[in-house]
């Protein structure tokens, strides 16, 4: 008996790697999933790595900041699947360093539409469908550094500080349609993009110093255990929530 | 002898009630006041009274979500006056209530070109002055609903906890060249703009009091108060921080 059973999820950016985790993860526990995402070779093989563990999973190609080809992929999703229930919001990218200053206004616009526009406008599709199916949760993925301040990230920090009180206004505005919406603000995690621009795993660790306090980066799996919870009927009072998966990195 | 005495400062929607109130304090504290409004007749108003009052301000209209109304708005700034050490990010559109399904794409992008990309804008052209003047404070106004939920104002809330967010980038990044930043979160104040959706202020009262401890709004002089404390010495320790000016509205 799957956590999700019955349930149809939508999943961006899910060729990456937290996505990735969390559709794979909601497909063994039992949720249909539509994994989109803008490079159609990586959600392919997410989708197929679902189904050949005997979930029940469709790939799409899709841009989240276009209002279209959400809107058709998130019509194609329930044609398939006969409904939608979950939505996790994970497309995202954050600009290279520069101090705001140096910062191009092109670079910064980017940077806001991917993060920010990308959920309003993947969150204004889904809304409808999870109306008509009864209820639903969506999961936005914001960061330690929607609540801290990173160094030469000012796109990605007023994002992702951005993307925590869209949680909280889907929430407020739809908890009577039983729509819940919550944040996850994962701490730092080993995945390959963070690996693309560091030169190994041991100089993140250190360049984080004390306030790493188990010493180690957080796992993308980690990241899809706290999805799945947030996915389920376990968090029916969570809804507006700030999910702080960082092994203590903002409490201290 | 003032507590901004020889400061000259930038305040974006200086024509509004907010604003209007901190470049009239700014000025009655002895600094020079730069105010800017995309509404001619209301900032020139602002100018009138702080001359009236013996003070030193100029007036310009621009849009600051306009790279180009931006950059030569903040450089003619400090041409005319010297320098330019502080600046106060007010500019905020006001979008008639929407939730995130029926909220046309249009009016999210302008309140994000408004709130946050016009701040981005400011911020980014009036650093290096900042620089030369051996130091600067940023007054971004955030708000209680950059922090908590409200119902209906999804694009506001996203900008306003993006703000907070910004600010806190801008402290981490140019903390080392004597640039504070500090966001301030306003509760209810007794503005126009408080007057948009309700007939008369003592309707507003009505329904909004019992939800401050304090027993009564917020008036801009409050707002003004507090900018007036950030953009002193006598706050030289506090920089990336949230300032609630809120009557006890998000202690409950």
């Amino acid at each position: 008996m799957g956590r999700l059973d019955g349930k149809v999820a939508f999943v961006t950016a899910s060729g990456g790697a937290i996505a990735g985790a969390t559709a794979r993860l909601f497909g063994k526990e039992g949720a249909a999933v539509c994994c989109v995402d803008i490079v159609e070779e990586n959600v392919k093989q997410t989708a197929s790595d679902i189904n050949a563990a005997g979930g029940n999973a469709m790939a799409l190609k899709c841009d989240v900041t276009d209002d279209d080809a959400v809107k058709t992929a998130v019509k194609k999703t329930v044609t398939e699947f006969g409904k939608l229930n979950v939505c996790f919001n994970a497309a995202a990218y954050s600009e290279k360093r520069h101090r705001l200053a140096e910062m191009p206004l092109d670079m910064w616009k980017n940077v806001i539409d991917v993060n920010l526009t990308g959920m309003f406008i993947v969150a204004r599709h889904v809304i409808p469908e999870m109306q008509t199916t009864g209820g639903g949760s969506i999961i936005n993925v914001s960061s330690i550094y929607g609540v801290v301040g990173a160094k030469e990230r000012p796109a990605y920090c007023a994002a992702k500080g951005g993307v925590r009180m869209l949680s909280k206004s889907i929430a407020v505005d739809y908890a009577a349609d039983n729509i819940r919406a919550n944040s996850i603000m994962p701490g730092p995690i080993e995945t390959p993009r963070l690996l693309a621009r560091n030169p190994s795993i041991e100089a993140v660790i250190e360049r984080h110093g004390t306030r790493l306090h188990q010493k180690r980066l957080g796992k993308p799996e980690e990241i899809a255990q706290t999805a799945l919870f947030l996915a389920s009927d376990d968090a029916s009072f969570t809804s507006g929530a700030d999910m702080v998966v960082d092994a203590a990195y903002t409490a201290f | 002898m003032g507590l901004l005495d020889g400061k000259v400062s930038l305040v974006t929607a200086a024509g509004g009630g907010i604003a209007g109130a901190i470049a009239r304090r700014f000025a009655a504290e002895g600094a020079k006041v730069c105010c800017v409004d995309i509404n001619e007749n209301t900032v020139n108003q602002t100018v009138t009274d702080i001359e009236k009052e013996g003070g030193t301000a100029i007036a310009k209209i621009c849009n600051v979500a306009s790279e180009t109304e931006a950059k030569t708005c903040v450089n003619e700034t400090a041409s005319i006056f010297g320098k330019l050490e502080v600046v106060v990010n007010a500019a905020a559109a006001s979008e008639p209530l929407h939730t995130v399904a029926d909220m046309p794409i249009e009016v999210w992008q302008e309140v994000l070109d408004v709130n946050i990309t016009g701040m981005f804008l400011i911020a980014k052209h009036a650093i290096p002055h900042m620089q030369v003047a051996g130091g600067g404070q940023f007054i971004n106004i955030s708000s209680t609903f950059g922090h908590i939920a409200w119902p209906q104002r999804p694009a506001y809330m996203a900008t306003k906890g993006a703000v907070r967010q910004l600010t806190k980038s801008i402290a981490l990044d140019f903390a080392s060249d004597n640039i504070r930043a500090n966001s301030i979160l306003p509760g209810a104040i007794e503005t126009n703009r408080l007057l948009a959706r309700t007939p008369t202020m003592e309707k507003v009262r009505e329904r909004m009091v019992p939800l401050h401890p304090i027993g009564r709004l917020g008036q801009p002089e409050d707002i003004a108060n507090a900018a007036a404390f950030l953009a002193s010495d006598q706050s030289s320790f506090m920089t990336g921080t949230d300032v609630f000016v809120d009557g006890g509205f998000t202690a409950i």
